[in-house]
């Protein structure tokens, strides 16, 4: 437990020795939500809207409650496996005494502390300015199922992480190319990070539903908003729990192979 | 016709000055210099005056930071003069003029130009069209260069997939298809292994022969150095502070003289100390160096107190002087 | 009023003299038919050396076929997802802003060309900063040819290359859709250039704060996302957002005046403008590269 924390430290020290990127990279989120904020506001002129289910104070909550989830999700160092494991630097790791996947996840955690302290002042700048409506969730059995579903989807999103790095140890080249794509369909899209995924026609909503990814953002945003039943809360809870089994599942069976591919290459 | 046109390079009282801001420590810090800034100005060149006749072959030395790179970048123009008289070829090298660029190469050892994923042929095509190289001229240039740098075989390779001493045989080809008469090679063997080292002066020899083509060639390797130049010009501080012929440097330079004794009995090492200092000593041999001007002294001195067989007065090598030019030691010309 | 007219025609010649200069282009003392010739002839040079480069770095993303084909498809998907949101948006939204749908998704398809299109031909600009960093920069000063051109259009993206026809195919469709006049489809072209310009001049940009500050990933990506607000009509935005990217970064003319132009809702005034803001954008730009470029070679070393 000891060395997950100095783990921790190192990680979080490494993160303020390149502060100017980390910087950086929280301003492009910011201004990446303006773009979904004014929209809404453009779309939600008249206040007592109602369209897709949402009102004004509805959508706005969604839309900075993002920059706090998303910080939360989709903030990590484990980005940098794939590059690890195509330079061959993952040799390292396996001879030290440390669980590889523990230690990505303690600089995950370690990066997701750093960069929701900052959402935080940022949702909090961004109120000051633009002056949105917000709903703030009092039910406490929900926020209960609020703060559970984060942590599924964090853990979701890490393990979908691995999975894609795990392309690298049989296309050494193709890890960037993978991840790319990985962010657009789940980060961007099929997640709910650019909009609720309600405002999609039934169809397209019904084969969003059946891919793990609804459950990263667009879940725990519905779980907040109370747009859900208790009943149904519990139901997403459960099934993006099975897709962690799964998820889980699939990822010690790419390791594995992927593991003696990379063995057998000698890297 | 003044004196100016004969020479290649003329350079006359050349000073360069950077202006460097002074980082603070820490974030804070980094703010803080954004806001009030302290410059610094740093004197990389102080009224250095050279020149070379078309032609001419000279090595540049001296310690690290002593301004030979900025020299070399204020003649082939990527530098302004902050003062004084700079001329190649008859141009100013800062306007830069297309003629001009088309009759110089600037050459740097670990800096690239080939296009990194490809095949070094086809950097070669696109300088041909930058250049623009007629086609047979190209061909004919292209051949040569081959043949003298042996690199037929390395053409159609990758050139991430090439040693350096590879890929710095291809950066000279690339760098002259346009054969340049004027070439500035910073450093091009630094890195490379002793083969690829003898195979790179091997070609400036030749290509300073060949095309009568004007040098300057800036190296911390000896061999570059003795091999290659007759002339040599010391850069210290920023100053030129000897320029002429390498035997010479030894002259100016040397502050110390070799004693080398052949002893015809065993003799008590300790009391050599007392004569100079003691380089080596490997019965029957000893090398002693003392200072110049006591050499004649301590050579009546062993005779008088020591067994000896053959005693010589060497110069210093000519190694250990170009490297303590290259340790920045205290150099001074000696007075003879 | 007449010596107004010489004043300001003999500014625009000495601003049209330092783009020459900077192209390394012989002088124009008296516009000459030898002048135009040579002219010419250093357009031709500048474009054979372009498709040289182009397919030197063409060749180099051809040799990795899996990444081509990943980055491939992960622009196509980012599009459609984007057409399909914004689209099914406003379909339920009932228009936004006073535009309907197939406005809003011509909007989105004009912003896509000129953000391919920039993209395209100045992906180098992503590169520069290694090239800074290493010292090739020096190399590259060297060669007789314009150094700007080198490091802003030196390796033209195959992967945008393949998605510009269809996207100039949607873009015709979609338009068609207004069934526009020839003047509103000229205004269209000649606006959607003036972006184009504006594009080009934020990229010099850029590349003239990578030498000042050795630091060109976040600048372009900064870049990148403000333009990227410019997906959506600017009339969304609250002021003084707005005002900033009408004026101040201006998003507004590279991307929704060309759309607006099409539909016909710009003025002449606006149009006029526009080209005068885009020309100045991009010479201002222009200064800024050579004073970078000046201070890079009178500083580093």
């Amino acid at each position: 437990m000891k060395k997950y924390l100095s783990i921790f430290n190192i990680s979080f020290q490494q993160e303020f020795a390149y502060r100017i990127n980390f910087i950086m990279w929280r301003v492009r989120n910011v201004l990446q939500i303006f773009l979904v904020f004014f929209l809404w506001d453009a779309v939600f002129k008249d206040p007592g809207r109602v369209v897709f289910g949402y009102n004004r104070e509805g959508i706005l909550t969604y839309v900075l409650g993002l920059i706090i989830v998303k910080s939360f999700v989709f903030s990590s160092k484990s980005m940098d496996v794939a590059g690890e494991i195509s330079r061959g630097e993952l040799s390292n790791y396996l001879v030290k005494p440390v669980s590889y996947f523990k230690y990505w996840i303690t600089r995950d955690l370690s990066s997701k502390s750093l960069n929701l302290s900052f959402a935080f002042f940022e949702t909090l700048f961004l109120f000051l300015i633009l002056k949105p409506s917000f709903f703030i969730q009092t039910d406490p059995i929900l926020l209960i199922f609020f703060l559970l579903s984060l942590i599924l989807a964090f853990s979701l999103f890490s393990l979908l992480l691995f999975i894609v790095s795990a392309i690298t140890f049989w296309m050494p080249e193709a890890g960037w190319g993978a991840h790319f794509l990985i962010s657009i369909i789940s980060v961007e899209f099929m997640s709910g990070a650019l909009f609720p995924l309600d405002i999609l026609p039934h169809f397209l909503q019904r084969i969003v539903n059946y891919t793990p990814f609804p459950y990263m953002v667009f879940f725990p945003m519905q779980v907040y908003l109370g747009k859900i039943l208790d009943s149904a809360a519990v139901k997403g809870i459960l099934i993006s729990g099975l897709w962690i089994l799964v998820l889980y599942f699939i990822m010690t069976l790419v390791w594995r192979k992927g593991l003696k591919v990379y063995e057998a290459y000698g890297r | 016709m003044d004196e100016s046109s004969e020479k290649a390079i003329l350079v006359e009282h050349l000073s360069k000055n950077f202006e460097v801001i002074e980082k603070k420590e820490g974030f804070l810090g980094s703010i803080s210099s954004l806001v009030s800034a302290k410059k610094k100005v740093v004197r990389a060149l102080k009224n250095a005056s050279f020149s070379l006749r078309e032609g001419e072959l000279v090595g540049f030395i001296g310690p690290n930071g002593a301004g030979k790179t900025t020299a070399l970048k204020v003649l082939s123009g990527l530098l302004y003069p902050t003062a004084g008289f700079v001329q190649v070829l008859g141009f100013d090298p800062w306007d830069k003029k297309p003629e001009f660029l088309k009759k110089i190469a600037l050459v740097m050892g670990q800096k690239n130009q080939l296009w990194w994923d490809l095949p070094a042929q086809e950097t070669f095509e696109l300088n041909r069209a930058i250049y623009e190289i007629p086609k047979n001229k190209y061909k004919e240039n292209l051949s040569e260069l081959i043949e003298l740098l042996q690199v037929r075989k390395l053409l159609n390779i990758q050139v991430r997939k090439l040693s350096l001493g590879q890929r710095m045989r291809l950066e000279l080809v690339a760098s002259l298809l346009h054969h340049p008469s004027v070439l500035f090679l910073d450093e091009p063997t630094i890195g490379l292994d002793v083969v690829a080292q003898q195979k790179i002066r091997d070609f400036i020899f030749d290509y300073n022969k060949r095309y009568k083509a004007t040098i300057i060639l800036t190296s911390h390797n000896m061999r570059d150095l003795i091999d290659l130049t007759k002339r040599i010009i010391v850069i210290d501080k920023g100053g030129i502070i000897f320029d002429g012929k390498l035997t010479d440097l030894v002259g100016e330079f040397a502050k110390e003289k070799i004693i080398k004794v052949y002893f015809s009995k065993e003799v008590d090492v300790r009391k050599l100390e007392g004569v100079g200092k003691l380089k080596r000593f490997d019965f029957p041999q000893a090398i002693i160096s003392v200072p110049r001007e006591a050499s004649a002294v301590a050579a009546a001195e062993l005779l008088q107190n020591f067994p000896i067989a053959d005693l010589t007065i060497e110069e210093e090598a000519i190694e250990d002087i170009i490297r303590r030019v290259f340790r920045g030691e205290k150099i001074k010309k000696v007075r003879h | 009023m007449a010596d107004k007219l010489v004043n300001q025609l003999s500014v625009v010649r000495h601003w049209l003299g330092k783009l020459l200069r900077s192209l390394k282009l012989p002088q124009p003392q008296k516009l000459k038919v030898s002048f135009v010739l040579s002219f010419c002839k250093r357009l031709f040079y500048y474009f054979r050396i372009w498709i040289l480069m182009s397919k030197n770095s063409f060749m180099t993303v051809l040799s990795r076929k899996k990444i081509l084909f990943l980055f491939l498809l992960g622009k196509i998907l980012r599009f459609s997802f984007f057409t399909a949101f914004i689209y099914f948006l406003v379909l339920g939204a009932k228009g936004l802003s006073g535009y309907t749908k197939e406005q809003v998704v011509f909007f989105f398809l004009t912003f896509s060309l000129i953000d391919i299109l920039s993209q395209f031909l100045f992906r180098e600009v992503y590169r520069f900063r290694s090239l800074v960093v290493t010292g090739d920069l020096d190399l590259v000063l060297t060669k007789p040819v314009s150094t700007l051109f080198r490091v802003l259009m030196g390796g033209a993206d195959v992967i945008d290359f393949i998605t510009i026809p269809p996207l100039l195919f949607a873009v015709c469709y979609v338009g068609n859709l207004f069934q526009p006049s020839y003047l509103q489809i000229f205004l269209y072209i000649l606006l959607f250039f003036d972006g184009f310009l504006v594009a080009l001049a934020f990229h010099i940009a850029v590349l003239a704060l990578g030498i000042l500050t050795l630091e060109i990933d976040h600048s372009i990506m900064i870049y990148r996302d403000l333009v990227a607000l410019g997906k959506l009509p600017i009339d969304i935005y609250r002021e003084p957002l707005r005002g900033i990217l009408t004026f101040i970064f201006p998003v507004a003319i590279m991307v929704s005046l060309p759309a607006k132009a099409l539909m016909g809702l710009v003025s002449l005034q606006g149009v006029f403008l526009s080209l005068t803001s885009a020309v100045l954008t991009f010479f201002v730009s222009l200064r800024f590269w050579n004073f970078a470029l000046k201070k890079y070679t009178s500083a580093s070393s």
